[in-house]
């Protein structure tokens, strides 16, 4: 019993590690807090739905689709948009993010209609079974398995390409890297880019696991922030950790208290490890 | 009297010993100097009397009360006034809202009204000579008048004790020469000055004695001619040139 | 009072007068509309307070509403107290909170901050979902005004005013005065002011007390006329989000700015709704975002500066662009 909710928690919390990678490299990256990000969730959750709808695209092929998509979508938001006022105060940011959040959430329940949507796909209800004691549905194992690969190359790309590396050196001194010739307006696009695709990927994987609405974002965005905070900003690893530390967190919490009550643990973790150890578990760069 | 003590100060960062064992006093009335090569441990030390940092051991006393270990705010309502190297104003604030701040909060702050403040700051900003940029916003000063405008902070506070850290940096021969002026004013009023610096000709210029950092130990201690005419300080920070140089 | 300040106090007064009039000569509709733009104002008014003037942008301040709102059910619901009481003690509750909770997060400087207030609310709200004496999600009933349908109208706009008035007169009040400018101060180098002799940490937690306090007062009403409350709604991020909008765009840390801002946000919005029914949240969003890019400074500030041109919004952009 004890060994299932392990399991859970660990399967669950892999999916919220995915989420918060995207939030985590663009706070971490360009200083911004993505209030939107739970909308680009949405979006690429949707994605994954029209394209299972209409065509009949698995789900799991999607994926590329939902991350090219929403990677254009970013790029685009970032050049075109954030990037008028990413020098003024981190607040005035915010409150940009907070207004693309409701213009994607309602042009998505226009266009949408508010109806929730399931993606069916035929292998949904199959499931490993390890004796009596763990019982694992497939797709859950299937989301799992591919955060690992994203994460893997998200990891790859950080830290053994030039593209990388110039994300990192922007993330680290702006002025410094625009001396040495990195372009800073294009790094941080592409940035940008990359952390909402990691989202989509994040929203195509959710749609296979869970009902989804163009509501659905709003939620999911503070659920990456406790991830971020948890795990700590300044490497790939912390949203990893603080994921797995929530999922199991609320694996356990829900099962002892009931699930009414996964929010209020979430957000008491959140505000107890901000007052306690800011920096998260990880705790790297501020 | 002695005014400011510090008995074994030592300041330690994880591994790293920024002050060890430094023991100095100031007689009230007096402007001691307080010189040494970068990173010797002199703004660590100001900090660690002005309440920023706890001394790792050792104490300091302000008029034989003990005030290791206080808040800053605490040790600025005592009496005891700083600046900051690089300097620290209020830049949506007018110069005259700057110094009125100091006013309100610091050691003669507790009979004043806001109104008062403000009338202390403007007589303030007269005295180190900042009257007519009163209403100017604080950031858009040169960095001369930036220094001035430090300092009229740290004396708004009606400070007994004034720790100057560095306000000569960044100024050319003239305006080093007003700001040795106005430091002997301060002290004619009244105060007792220490005073952080690397700008020698103020060294000679304005202080009675002086005392030498090094890699967080103190070496020299006395009037400005022993200390600078000291070989371990001339080895460690002057260099033999410098004699031959200001001779 | 000298020359100067004259006419800007007699163009106060008069607007207050007219304010105060206005219900009598309009619709329970139109006076209901009103009384929302006066309870946005006296909330960004209040998020002012901690975010404008102590630069500490708190991203919680709903909760405030929230247990506001929640105090005054409970005491006029489960101990049948009087809504004069219910309003008092709404106020002081949510500055207790404050001021509990300030502790701890106060410590936390920008984004930490914002996030942890944030959470906090967020936590409160699953709280009181989960609370049996507020009646979790199923929401809480209080008792009805007793006055005709005119005149709870009008019993909820006045009081409204009435907490703006307070507000405003408040934070007037502490601006002119030492606590004011220990508050600027905060917000402009936190170290400086406390070498200055600043108590830093009593001045944020008295500004958040404040902050608190008000925006509990406007709860209380809200709650009372409504006379139902859920969790939801009582502890909305969107409300948050809104009451930032609106000081931001109204002009941030300046007296007049969020009053101005929600009377402007409002009046869009409402517009907006009018004509695109389906979409106005669609626009909203459009608003905002063109509102931050083109005028960071708020209404306020090209109020003051008298520049209405194109070439001020081109010079905030070059200015914040990479």
């Amino acid at each position: 019993m004890l060994l299932q909710i392990l399991v859970n928690g660990v399967l669950m919390g892999g999916l919220y590690a995915l989420m918060a990678i995207g939030m985590s490299l663009i706070w971490g990256v360009m200083d911004i807090i993505n209030i939107a990000h739970g909308s680009f969730i949405m979006l690429g959750a949707f994605t994954t739905y029209w394209l299972f709808s209409f065509f009949g695209m698995d789900p799991f092929v999607s994926l590329v689709f939902s991350m090219a998509l929403l990677f254009v979508l970013g790029y685009g938001v970032q050049k075109y948009l954030i990037n008028y006022v990413i020098r003024a105060s981190a607040f005035i940011t915010l409150i940009l993010a907070f207004g693309i959040e409701i213009f994607i959430n309602n042009a998505a329940l226009v266009s949408w209609t508010a109806d929730v949507r399931k993606v069916k796909v035929a292998y949904g209800a199959a499931n490993f079974s390890f004796g009596n004691w763990v019982t694992i549905p497939t797709i859950r194992l299937l989301a799992f398995f591919l955060v690992i690969v994203i994460s893997v190359v998200f990891f790859y790309v950080l830290n053994r390409t030039n593209l990388g590396r110039s994300i990192r050196a922007t993330s680290q001194d702006l002025d410094a890297a625009r001396l040495v010739g990195v372009d800073v307006a294009r790094t941080y696009a592409i940035t940008f880019g990359l952390g909402v695709g990691a989202a989509g990927a994040a929203g195509t994987l959710w749609s296979v696991l869970f009902p989804i609405s163009p509501m659905m974002g709003g939620e999911l965005t503070l659920k990456s922030f406790v991830v971020v905070i948890i795990g700590g900003l300044g490497s790939m690893l912390g949203p990893i950790i603080g994921g797995l530390a929530l999922g199991i967190a609320e694996a356990f919490g829900t099962n002892w208290f009931g699930s009414t009550y996964a929010n209020l643990i979430s957000f008491t973790i959140l505000v107890l490890v901000l007052i306690i150890r800011p920096k998260g578990i990880l705790g790297g760069a501020d | 009297m002695v005014i400011l003590e510090g008995k074994n100060i030592t300041k330690r960062f994880a591994g790293l010993v920024a002050v060890g064992d430094v023991d100095f006093n100031l007689q009230q009335g007096e402007i001691l100097g307080l010189i040494g090569p970068n990173g010797a441990g002199k703004t660590t030390l100001v900090n660690v009397i002005a309440g920023v940092y706890a001394p790792s051991k050792g104490d300091v006393f302000f008029k034989g009360k003990q005030i290791s270990g206080k808040k800053p705010y605490q040790v600025g309502r005592m009496g005891i006034s700083r600046t900051f190297q690089v300097v620290k104003p209020f830049p949506g604030m007018t110069v005259k809202e700057n110094a009125a701040v100091g006013a309100m909060y610091g050691a003669g702050g507790r009979n004043k009204s806001a109104k008062q403040a403000i009338q202390r700051a403007e007589e303030i900003l007269e005295f180190v000579g900042l009257a007519d940029q009163m209403n100017k916003g604080a950031d858009q000063l040169s960095v001369a008048s930036r220094k001035r405008l430090e300092m009229a902070k740290a004396l708004a506070m009606e400070p007994e004790l004034v720790l100057f850290d560095e306000v000569m940096a960044g100024l050319n021969f003239s305006e080093i020469d007003q700001a040795v002026q106005l430091i002997k004013k301060i002290r004619e009023s009244g105060m007792t000055i220490l005073i952080i610096e690397h700008v020698m000709r103020a060294i000679k210029n304005v202080c009675d004695r002086v005392f030498v950092l090094h890699h967080g130990e103190k070496i020299a201690d006395g009037t400005v001619e022993d200390v600078l005419n000291d070989e371990a300080v001339i080895k460690a920070y002057l260099g033999r040139r410098y004699k031959e140089l200001t001779h | 009072m000298d020359k100067k300040t004259l006419p800007y106090v007699l163009i106060c007064g008069l607007i207050l007068l007219l304010v105060i009039l206005f219900p009598l000569f309009s619709n329970n509709f139109i006076i209901r509309f009103g009384t929302d733009i006066l309870m946005f104002a006296i909330m960004a008014s209040s998020w002012n307070i901690i975010g404008g003037y102590t630069g500490y942008a708190s991203f919680g301040n709903v909760v405030f509403f929230g247990i506001g709102g929640y105090i005054t059910a409970v005491l006029m619901e489960k101990a049948g107290l009087h809504f004069a009481i219910a309003y008092l003690a709404a106020g002081g509750g949510a500055a207790l909170f404050a001021v509990l909770i300030g502790l701890p997060v106060l410590r936390l400087r920008g984004h930490y901050f914002a996030i942890a207030t944030l959470g906090v609310a967020e936590a409160m709200k699953a709280l009181v979902q989960n609370l049996e004496i507020t009646e979790g999600n199923s929401g809480i009933y209080l008792p009805m005004l007793d006055l005709s349908i005119k005149g709870q109208y009008f019993f909820f706009f006045y009081m409204m005013l009435g907490t703006l008035i307070l507000t405003l007169l408040v934070t007037y009040l502490v601006l002119n005065a030492k606590l004011g400018y220990s508050l600027v101060a905060v917000r402009e180098d936190e170290d400086a002011a406390n070498s200055v002799g600043i108590n830093t940490t009593l001045s944020k937690t008295v500004a958040f007390a404040l902050s608190g306090f008000f925006t509990g007062l406007a709860g209380s009403i809200y709650a009372y006329q409504q006379a139902f409350l859920k969790p939801g709604p009582a502890f909305s991020v969107h409300t948050t989000v809104k009451m930032i909008v609106m000081a931001v765009f109204g002009g941030m840390g300046k007296l007049f700015g969020p009053l101005i801002g929600a009377f402007s946000i409002e009046i869009i919005s409402e517009t907006l709704s009018n004509y695109f029914l389906v979409a106005h949240t669609l626009f909203f969003g459009t608003v905002v975002i063109l509102a931050i890019v083109f005028t960071p400074k708020g209404l306020i500030d090209m109020i003051t500066k008298r520049k209405f041109g194109i070439s001020y919004f081109l010079e905030n952009i070059r200015e914040h662009r990479i």
